[in-house]
Parts: C-alpha cells; structure tokens; sequence
C-alpha cells in the first residue's frame, strides 16, 4: 500500500506550523526548531521566586556534520530571587545541571495527578533547586501562533503545579513549600520574526496544601514583526484545578503604564554582562489585562517589583533577544458564573523582545 | 512637617510656575514659547486673579489686579481649574458649562491652549507639583474633580463598570487602582497616562515608550550628589591620620554643594543606555578631581570661604590644605582606575583619557587667567573671556562630566562625544557668568562664597571686561588701581566702589544678557547637536540642566 501523502493544501509544513500534532515526537531538524519546558514557581508565602528554562534546540546548520555529534543541544538556565533582598536575583549560566533523567514535566505521559516527581537543577552549584512537584490541576487545550515564513510557536499550559523542597541562593539550602506554572512549547521560530510577547501568570497562594489554587490566570500576548504581523492573545481562567474559560483574542484587552527604574532590572545570564548587551526598553510599571465573555469578565492588575532580563542569543540577528521575567504583587479580580471573586496575590510576567532592534 | 498649601487659586498658580522654574526648567522654557508675547489674565472661582506672561526668556506668575492689562483673559472655576492638573480625567470631556471660559484673538487663545496643555501634560508628572495641588485641593475642601462627575462614583466600585466600559484595561489603569492621592503618599509620582497593548483588533508593543520624559531636577541632582559623596566616602579611608587629612577631605566632599557635575555624568550614562552604577564611580573621580581644584584654587585667589564654610586653608592652615587637595587628587586616580572591575579595560582606559584633557584644559584656564591678575591686565574682549573660561571651568564643570558619562555608557567614538562639546561649552560659560553675577549681587548664605569675593581677588569676570572697555580713562585707572592692590589688605570699599562702577556702566545688565544669550544659543545646540540621542529619562534630565541656566533667577 503506497505510503499517504497529504496533499498540499493540506500539509501543515505549507502554512508554517510544523510537523503534525500539537507536540509531537518528532525530532529537531534545524537550528530554528525549539522544545521547551518552562517552569516558574513562588514559594507559599511568596518570598521567593524561581524561574527555570530548558530548552532543546535543533542541531546547528553545518554541511558536514562531524560524525557522533549530537543532533540537539539541550541549555538550562535557573533565576531564583528572595524578597527579603529586593533587585538581587541569582542566576545560573545557561548550562545549569538538570536531572538526572528527564526533568519533571507534568505533560509526560502516563502522568497521574497523585504521583510525584522530582525537579533537580543546578546540582551542587548555586543557584539550586530540589522539588518534588505533583500536579494538582489540569492543562489548556494547546494553542499556536504562527508568522513569518513556516514560523510557529505553541504551547500548553498547566497552573496549580505544587511541591516541597529546597531552594539555594548561596547561603544553604532552604526548605520551603511552592506553588507555580508548567508550560511545553514547541515550534520552529527565528527571534527577530517573533518579535515580542507578553506573558505571565498568577496562582492564588493560599490553598490548602495538595489541592489546586482556588483561582488562577494566565495570560499570553504575542506580536509577530514583519509584513503582514498577526498579534494574538489570550486570557485562560482556572477554579480549582480546571480551566473554566478561555477568553479568546478579541475578548481581551492589554494596558501598560509608567515604568519599572531601571535600577530594578538585573541582566542575566552573569556573562551576558560582559558582553556590551545594548539596553532596552523600560519594563512597563504596571500591566492590567482585562477580558470578558457574555456576563463573564476578569481582570489582571500586575504591579511590577523587580526584573531580571535574560539574554538570548539570536541566531539570525546581531540583536539578542530578552526575556524580562518581572515579579511584583497582582490583583486578580473578576465574575464566573455570577460569582465574584478578588484575589491579592504574587504573579511573574514576561515581557520579550528586542531580536528585531535595528 | 508639611508645608504650608497655597491659600487661593492664584497663589497656586504662582506657586505652581515658581516650583517649576526651581524644579523642572524645560517645562517652563518650552511653556514661555509657546506662549511667546501673550499676556494673559486669569480669574479664578475664588475670586482672585492671576498674570502669566513670558519675561527675558522666563515664564512668570504674578497674582494681579481686577483692571490689569490682558491679551487673552480666562475664568476657571475651582473645578475646571483642577482639571488642568488632574490627570485622572479628560478636560474636554469633563468640563461643565460655564465652568471655563477663555476671551481673546484666536491666536492668542490657542497660544494660551497650548501652553497650559504642555504644562498640563509634562508638570501634573511631577512629585512637587501633585503635593502642592494636593495640599491646595485639601485646604479648599475640594474633591477630586473627575470624582465630582454625577454617576462616576457607580461607574468604579460596581461590575456596571465593566459593561458601561469598551475596553477597560485602559480605564483600570487609567482610573481605578491605586489612585493618584495613594501614589502620592507612598512618596512615588503619579505615573503617566496608560496606554494600550491590545484592544482585541489594534496591537502595539511594549516597547514603544512614550516620548516625553521630565523630572524634577532639584531631587535628581540632589540623589545623584548622594550617590557620589556615598561612594567617596566607601573609597576614601576612614584610619589615621584621620585629623589632619582623612576628615578633612571626608568633611569637604559633605559640604553643601548642587551636585551639577554628578548628574551631568549619571544622566549621560543613562540617557545613553548605562545604568546609574556605571556612572557613579566615574563620577566620584570627577568630585575628587573637582574638591582638590577648588581647595588649591581658594589657596591661590586668597578666598575665605567655600560652599558656606570657611576655606580649608582657611580653617586648617595652607600646608593641611595643600596636601590635602594633593590627597584628593591622588584619591581621583585610585577611583579612575577602580572602574576596571565594573566597567573593564576598554571604558577606563577611555575615562583616563578624558580625565587627563579635563585636567589639561584646566590648568591652560587657570593659568591664563591667574598670568592676567598677576601682570594687572584685563582682556577687552569678551571672546578672550569665553577662551579662558571654556577652558578654566567649561570643561570640567560641563563638558567633560558629559563626555566621561558617555565613556561609562560604553561610548567611546570621537564623533559621538563631541556632540556635547558646543552645547555644553556654551551652557558652560552662560553658568559661569551667572555664578559671577551671583557673587556680586547675590545672596551670600545662598552662594556660599563671601560676597564681592570675586572682585577682592580680581577675577576677571565678563562685567570687569565690560567695565574695562566702556569707561572713560580716568575710570579705568582707578579700577586698575584697585586690581593691583594685594587681595591682603585690600579694603571691601574698594570692591563696593568697583562694583558700583559696575552698576554705572551697565556692566552687569551685560553680563546678565550674555548668559542669557549664551543659555539660549546651548539650549538650541542641545536639542540640534543631541538629536542622536532618543528621548529617555537620562535625557530629560542634561535638558532640564540645559535649560536650567536659561530659567535661573539672577
């Protein structure tokens, strides 16, 4: 039987999203392809924050590559910040220990909410993490966005991801209770193609150890450059544990105002310090989003403490691009289902961009 | 302990312009042109009256009688009044008939509009400005003036908002939380208006800053001084010989002092992309550079006193003084050469650089001017001045703190750093005749050094030369008379009669005009000579210092 072939109207490569499937287990064929997971957690009382990345990318586009030489490469890079030390965020290079085996991800397969796994990255070095993180809610439906020529971006999202452990800045390790954010993304994007993107999140910190936050939203915002941009958004609201309404792109409205002193803004990784990164953009001080659907609305108001700006080298640009992971209090307010509710929480939103400077 | 709020609405107008003219010169320089030659009269609700008008490049506010003069005359109610400041509400759409109202030619109208439309949008940002309408609002009793609209109050604290609103991430931001009155209690300003990311059709990116960007400059110069005295004193040693050289040089750089060279640095780092801690040890160097000129240059002029207190000659003998510039000098160093760790090899060697053409060109100045006072001469032209001064305070007080600033940013091209040259040099001068000005008329305890100090020790200043070259000969004898009498034994009367030759000759209405000239000329050579560089805060801050000298009260 002749092998299917889906016709060109059809095919997925055609219209830039990649092979078929959401995530599929495909390997990376380029130096654009990309596989990430993102983890982002605050500790219970919402002193500490962490941010972690790891990030498979496709093997380097050489004409003759060296026999054995792995086909992708794989980068970790670790934030952690104290509130107690209000700017001073710990950072690793972008080639943090992280295993052994996989890492934790809540998008492996079979994974069933009571088990736990563990999440280990930077080993004996500082900054570290060791967690043990189960689930307690469920996943979005995955989206995508795509732009450029046969450029795509998607990712899934899971809220309500908690976990013990111990957290390492330097002076020892310290014990605590987290809650936070998992996300999967792949795709095949150039930085300067991707332009910008607005993301975050927020948990209600005060549930009940093991269940799932009583509340919690995320958010994304992307905004593609090139002739013809096509930005999207999105508002996804949980209760607990279960996604109730995703507030689709022309349900949401996003708003910035004033400024975040540069002063509060650390570069990372530490050797991006070395190298002349040009500046950027003010980080926006506040950041409201709001959305609604029939009788149901919500609104987002983020108000911005600290930033640590990653840079990330581009490979089609001579323009890195940053990722800002911003951490400050946020509000979290709105009606489901002719419920009201308000929550005063601690939220980290990414604000991205840069690659396409010049 | 708060201070006093204005009593009437025209005492918070002149309240208004004079904090402005203090705290934040370019809103009033750009404001003064829009409004040109117009004279306006405003009427308040309250009963009292109010004159603005632009006199010698200077916007001023003067409470008035009922029959003044006017071009154009306004009425404002207490309500529309606040909106000019509010920036929680839309004037046009929130104003209530026969609350406002505005007589004159229609040019003149839209001049007035547009110069309380750049005051509404650039002053309302300012810290100083929202606690005196603050303090006013609460003394008359006065809500709010978006919050006295019929139903707002619903349209905030219900979810009616939400259906009433098109998109409300706008107005959340814009109008709900937090409010301006709890900003302002916090001790932050109140921020600009919001603007849209996305509206579910129109997007636009976050980085799009807007464009106009004002601060107060009496508290940027006053928290990057600090900076800098916090960072000599970490790098200045706190040991023995404490007495006679390690306080001494600790006390000194703690004088009271405007901190002008500090921000010109930190602002030009900032305004090109540094962060404020690249630019502070640089500017420390600069400081220690500058205390250790001016400890030898008071033992050289004779002078008494310095930044309020008594010389440190003066105070502790010359030989302390000496070694203890010396010391400050040699401190200087040390801090140049302590960017390598923070900075790197590239940047400091290009702060050394500038330092050393600093220094050379102060020491070209100070020798031309001293070779002057000791062969009695007094140049007639005011371009041998301009000279002299360039080089004897231009560079260090002006341009090179500019240039070192760029070098910390990472900027090291040539090209790009003498775009602060004319400018500055210009804006240099305009200061230094302004100082001089000062020492002759102005108040001591204010200026810091002894009054007519400048004439007991001879400096030839822009009005000497002036008087030189426009008295009658007999005039000029006695005047060269008085200049070779020794600064020892010189009687004051001597400098009271010179400068009431002076007077005589117009000499200081000259000087006065010259700076002011010269101000104007910077001003325009900043805007055209620095147009490479976006607006951004760091900016706002070298055009307040721009436009500082042009706005100053002499």
């Amino acid at each position: 039987m002749p092998e299917f072939t889906p016709p060109p109207t059809l095919c997925a490569e055609r219209q830039g999203l990649g092979p078929a499937g959401p995530f599929p287990a495909a390997p990376l064929r380029s130096a654009l392809d990309r596989r990430w997971l993102h983890y982002a957690f605050l500790s219970d009382d919402g002193r500490y924050a962490m941010v972690a990345k790891s990030a498979w990318l496709g093997p380097p586009e050489v004409e003759d590559p060296p026999a054995g030489e792995p086909g992708e490469r794989l980068t970790t890079i670790l934030l952690l910040h104290d509130s107690a030390e209000p700017g001073r965020w710990s950072s690793s290079q972008f080639n943090a220990d992280i295993g052994p085996g996989l890492p934790w991800s809540a998008f492996a397969r079979p994974h069933p909410h009571h088990l736990p796994g563990q999440l280990s990255i930077g080993g004996r070095h500082q900054p570290a993490v060791s967690l043990k993180l189960h689930r307690t809610s469920h996943p979005c439906s995955s989206q995508c966005a795509f732009f450029g020529r046969h450029q795509h971006l998607r990712w899934q999202s899971e809220t309500g991801v908690r976990g013990e452990g111990t957290f390492n800045l330097g002076s020892g390790p310290q014990a605590l209770s987290v809650t936070g954010y998992h996300e999967r993304v792949r795709g095949r994007w150039a930085w300067p193609n991707l332009g910008e993107w607005v993301f975050g999140f927020a948990n209600d910190l005060g549930a009940e150890p093991g269940k799932p936050p009583r509340w919690a939203g995320v958010f994304t915002f992307i905004r593609p450059t090139g002739d013809a941009p096509h930005a999207t958004a999105s508002f996804m609201l949980w209760k607990d544990g279960r996604m109730r309404r995703h507030f689709a792109r022309r349900a949401t409205s996003f708003a910035v105002r004033g400024e975040l002193p540069r002063e509060r803004v650390t570069i990372a990784p530490p050797l991006a310090r070395l190298l002349g990164v040009p500046p950027m953009s003010p980080i926006p001080r506040r950041l409201a989003i709001s959305a609604r659907q029939g009788d149901d609305w919500c609104v987002l108001d983020f108000d911005a403490e600290t930033a640590v700006r990653i840079v990330i080298p581009s490979e089609t640009s001579l323009h890195a691009f940053s990722v800002h992971e911003v951490l400050g209090d946020c509000l979290l307010t709105g009606q489901l289902n002719g419920e009201r509710f308000e929550v005063k929480t601690r939220g980290i939103v990414e604000f991205s961009g840069g690659a396409d400077a010049g | 302990m708060p201070a006093e709020p204005p009593l009437s609405a025209a005492a918070l107008m002149v309240a208004t312009i004079e904090t402005l003219t203090r705290r934040a010169p370019a809103i009033v320089a750009a404001a003064g042109t829009e409004l040109g030659t117009v004279r306006l009269v405003i009427h308040f609700g309250d009963g009292t009256r109010a004159a603005l008008f632009c006199h010698g490049g200077l916007l001023v506010c003067e409470p008035t009688a009922e029959s003044s003069a006017a071009d154009v005359e306004a009425h404002f109610d207490d309500r529309s009044l606040l909106l000019l400041f509010d920036r929680s509400g839309l004037p046009a759409a929130e104003s209530l008939e026969g609350s406002l109202d505005v007589r004159g030619t229609r040019l003149d109208v839209l001049a007035v509009w547009r110069t309380f439309r750049l005051l509404a949008q650039r002053a309302s940002g300012l810290r100083a400005v929202q606690s005196l309408w603050l303090r006013y609002r609460m003394h008359a009793g006065i809500a709010s003036a978006t919050q006295t609209q019929p139903g707002s109050t619903d349209r905030r604290t219900t979810s009616t908002h939400w259906d009433l609103a098109h998109w409300p991430a706008l107005d959340w931001l814009d109008q709900r939380h937090p409010a301006a009155q709890e900003l302002i209690e916090r001790g932050e300003p109140v921020l600009a208006p919001a603007r849209s990311l996305w509206t579910g059709r129109k997007d636009a990116s976050w980085q799009a800053a807007p464009s106009i960007f004002d601060n107060d400059l009496d508290e940027s110069m006053a928290a990057c001084k600090q900076l800098v005295v916090d960072e000599i004193l970490r790098l200045v040693p706190n040991k023995r010989p404490r007495r006679d050289l390690y306080d001494l040089m600790r006390d000194y750089v703690q004088r009271p002092g405007k901190g002008l060279r500090p921000t010109l640095v930190i602002a030009t780092c900032l305004a090109l992309g540094g962060r404020i801690d690249d630019g502070v040890r640089a500017a420390a160097a600069l400081e220690m550079f500058h205390n250790g000129f001016l400890v030898h240059d008071d033992i050289a002029d004779e002078s008494t006193h310095r930044r309020g207190l008594p010389t440190l000659h003066e105070a502790h003998g010359i030989g302390l003084a000496v070694n203890a510039g010396d010391a400050m000098h040699l401190f200087a160093v040390d801090m140049t050469l302590s960017n390598l760790a923070t900075l790197g090899l590239a940047r400091t060697l290009g702060l050394i650089h500038e330092i050393l053409h600093m220094c050379r060109e102060t020491v070209e100045g100070q020798a031309i001017e001293l070779g002057w006072i000791r062969r009695n001469v007094v140049p007639r032209r005011d371009a041998d001045y301009s000279l002299m001064s360039t080089k004897k305070t231009g560079w260090y007080t002006c341009i090179s703190p500019c240039r070192i600033g760029a070098v910390a940013a990472g900027v090291t091209e040539p090209a790009l750093l003498d775009r602060f040259n004319e400018a500055f040099r210009l804006i240099g001068i305009a200061f230094q005749i302004q100082d001089d000005i000062l020492n002759l008329i102005g108040d001591t305890e204010l200026y810091g050094k002894e009054a007519l100090g400048d004439l007991l020790e001879g400096k030839r200043t822009v009005m000497m030369m002036h008087l030189f070259r426009s008295s009658p000969p007999e005039v000029v004898r006695r005047m060269t008379e008085i200049n070779g009498t020794p600064r020892i034994g010189k009687p004051f009367a001597m400098a009271e009669e010179m400068l009431a030759a002076m007077h005589q000759a117009g000499s200081i209405a000259h000087g006065s005009a010259l700076a002011l000239e010269l101000a104007r000329k910077g001003v325009r050579r900043f805007e055209r000579d620095l147009a490479f560089i976006p607006d951004n805060a760091g900016k706002g801050v070298l055009r307040q210092v721009a436009n500082y000298v042009v706005t100053r009260a002499l």
